[in-house]
């Protein structure tokens, strides 16, 4: 029992991770190295929840349903919108990746903190979302099926999110290695100047990836400010991303920027942080627990780099700024 | 030229985000070389002469520990008729170098009382008291104040323990209730004063309920709301049916409502976040202290080395019950404890109690308490001083 308990708590520890990853692996196929992540992540957290909780306080008849896309919509949006400051400061204007994207981290903490407190304050104490949202951002997607046997408790007892993840995941995984679309997006990541040569819109395609890689980072952040068992329950905490915007960025690097690879490390990570709570060892101090994934990513670093399989490569063009003018 | 429009938008975006993320400094401008002579505390102080300085870990938007200190503040203000001036807070200042700054710089601007409120300030405090001896420090959670001899050093703390026994009254009734006995408890760090706290909580159950026991996991970190919250689920998993927590954020109360169990909070009613869990919560009124030490100020009279007071002082106390959830007779429980308590009738650490835990100087130390008998905590010192572990509570990691 507890294993399984172990297990599901994993999973849904792993999902703001996941998410986080597939965004920024995204991101990084086209060559933009965004360590904003963590920025992202807030801005996504508070709109989402923004949206939802205006949703409910002005309109007379709040729907659930209504409440939740507002959610994933608002929070996609306003995390795109982070990456897109990203974007003009680095494709536009090709400012240091590095440092813009630091800068973006910077902005959306305190973006993200800022409207939490305003939110709070003109709630007068919390601002929480209505108790049938919350309900809908946790509940198993099937009740009947997650209580049927073990197996169904395996398989469906997680909220919808963590379904939308996994799929998430799968159609990345074919988008980049069997669409022609995706093979270009490789290609711009790979060497701009040759994928220009080859006519694709280099700059196009690095604005559409890091935009649409920074709304995907920034669902992750609405998990962690909607769901309750790894995350905030649906309430502003203050800080309450608290790393996960970082973890999701060494991720991308423990997935060697693969996004099936994407949810086998997220689920590595998750089960990681709560391991010590299910399995505690009493003589094994709790920093370990919380060390291990980065020395497995230091692992995996070593080990691909001294197997050098190509496959298993970052992008070439990862964290470099594309002058046409200097092909 | 398009690098110097990068520039400027980098610049644009750092700007704004020092505009959004709020800075050190708040509320009141400190006056540059203001106050000029520094009175002697042992003649008193004229009220409008006052400044009185504040540093904080975190600052009020945790909604936990710091807003609730912050509260007292501004109780005290309006209690003595202060204006708001007077008052410099010193926000997010951590447990290193940046706080002997933040002390230095309460001094600049004039204060003379300063107060911090966790317990890593403690020794940049008494460094300062000893190289300051015309101002008075006060370290809340902290302990050195007594071993230090320095007559301006002073240590205070609430009797939260008393306000913990009262919550796990309101959750032993609930357990009983549901017809469960387990608790669980997300507490931050294995030291006295969460131990003192939790311990404390569990009696309260274990007085309506006497074979109830309790689980604890520690988060190691006093506000880390994801990590309470994957706490909060684990004891749930574990069959845990109401829990209370000693850490800042509503994360273990929404936890709790998604699985359908029971919270009893900290800090702050907790009722808003989670309307269908929050029982209730055992908080602290920082302003009783605050307006003892300013008006001892006030009259040159000195401050008391240790102070500690509890419930007969208002200085703990519950928020309000949630009655649509608690269990039948909480309130009456809890207002006959509460009288009882005050009443010197009941002690929190009475016997019979077994138990063994680290001391201070990192020894495994056990004590037994016989029928009839009690342990004094926050008496020698005001910081709790109970770190054992007794039998019913099961410490998970």
């Amino acid at each position: 029992m507890n294993i399984l308990n172990f297990f599901i708590a994993s999973v849904l520890s792993a999902c703001p991770l996941l998410f986080g990853t597939l965004g920024e692996t995204l991101t990084e196929r086209s060559g933009n190295l965004n360590l904003g992540v963590e920025g992202m992540m807030f801005m996504g957290g508070i709109a989402g929840l923004a949206g939802s909780y205006y949703y409910e306080t002005l309109s007379e008849n709040p729907v659930v349903w209504v409440s939740v896309v507002i959610a994933i919509v608002c929070s996609f949006l306003c995390a795109a919108f982070g990456a897109l400051i990203y974007s003009v400061l680095t494709i536009t204007f090709r400012a240091n990746q590095n440092v813009t994207g630091l800068a973006l981290t910077i902005f959306g903490t305190g973006f993200g903190n800022f409207f939490g407190e305003l939110l709070s304050n003109s709630a007068g104490g919390y601002a929480a979302v209505g108790n049938a949202t919350k309900v809908a951002f946790n509940a198993p997607i099937s009740a009947t099926l997650a209580s049927s046997s073990v197996v169904g408790k395996l398989l469906f007892s997680y909220n919808f999110l963590v379904y939308i993840a996994l799929a998430l995941a799968l159609f990345l995984t074919y988008f980049i290695n069997h669409t022609r679309t995706g093979l270009n997006l490789w290609a711009v990541g790979e060497r701009h100047a040759a994928a220009d040569a080859a006519g694709i819109n280099v700059t196009r395609y690095k604005y559409l990836a890091t935009c649409i890689g920074g709304g995907i980072t920034g669902l992750g952040g609405m998990y962690i400010v909607m769901n309750s068992a790894s995350g905030v329950g649906g309430v502003w905490v203050h800080n309450c991303i608290s790393g996960y915007g970082w973890l999701s960025v060494a991720l991308v690097i423990f997935a060697m920027w693969h996004p099936s690879r994407a949810i086998f490390a997220s689920f590595v990570f998750g089960a990681l942080s709560v391991a010590r709570f299910y399995f505690p060892v009493s003589f094994l101090p709790d920093a370990i627990y919380e060390v291990v994934p980065y020395i497995a990513t230091i692992v995996v670093l070593i080990s691909v780099s001294m197997r050098s399989r190509r496959r298993l490569q970052p992008p070439a063009s990862l964290g470099l700024a594309y002058f046409r003018e200097e092909r | 030229m398009k690098k110097v429009l990068a520039l400027i938008l980098s610049l644009a975006l750092l700007i704004a985000v020092a505009a959004c993320g709020g800075g050190k400094e708040t509320s009141s401008p400190a006056p540059s070389a203001g106050t000029s002579s520094p009175s002697e505390p042992s003649k008193g102080i004229a009220k409008e002469d006052l400044k009185i300085g504040f540093i904080h870990i975190s600052d009020p938007s945790d909604k936990g520990y710091t807003f609730n200190h912050d509260l007292g503040t501004w109780k005290m203000v309006e209690a003595l008729g202060l204006s708001e001036d007077q008052i410099i807070n010193k926000y997010n200042v951590g447990e290193d170098e940046g706080c002997a700054a933040a002390i230095d710089e309460l001094i600049e601007a004039g204060c003379q009382i300063i107060f911090a409120t966790s317990f890593g300030h403690g020794s940049y405090m008494q460094e300062a008291a000893a190289a300051h001896p015309e101002i008075e420090f006060c370290h809340a959670t902290g302990s050195g104040a007594a071993s230090s001899g320095l007559p301006n050093f002073h240590n205070y703390f609430t009797a939260i323990y008393e306000a913990r026994f009262l919550g796990g009254i309101a959750a032993g009734l609930k357990l009983k209730e549901l017809g469960e006995t387990k608790l669980g408890y997300v507490a931050a760090y294995p030291y006295a004063e969460v131990i003192s706290g939790y311990t404390a909580f569990y009696l309260g159950a274990k007085s309506v309920l006497p074979e109830v026991t309790m689980d604890v996991i520690y988060t190691n970190s006093w506000h880390d709301p994801v990590l309470e919250a994957q706490a909060a689920q684990t004891l749930i998993d574990g069959g845990c049916k109401v829990i209370s927590q000693h850490s800042d954020s509503t994360a273990p109360a929404t936890t709790a409502q998604s699985n359908g169990v029971f919270q009893v909070g900290y800090n702050a009613d907790m009722i808003d976040a989670a309307p269908n869990a929050s029982i209730i919560s055992a908080r602290s009124d920082w302003s009783v202290y605050l307006i003892y030490a300013v008006t001892q100020l006030m009259n040159g009279e000195p401050i008391a080395t240790d102070w500690c007071a509890g419930l007969s002082e208002g200085a703990v106390y519950m928020s309000p019950l949630n009655e649509a959830i608690a269990a039948p007779g909480t309130k009456e429980a809890i207002e006959k404890a509460k009288q009882d308590i005050i009443d010197g009738k009941l002690h929190v650490f009475a016997g019979p109690l077994t138990g063994s835990g680290v001391n201070f100087s990192g020894e495994t130390e056990t004590i037994t308490i016989p029928e009839g008998e009690w342990f004094e905590e926050s008496k020698k010192q005001s910081a709790p001083y109970w770190f054992y572990i007794i039998d019913g509570i099961n410490v998970l990691g």
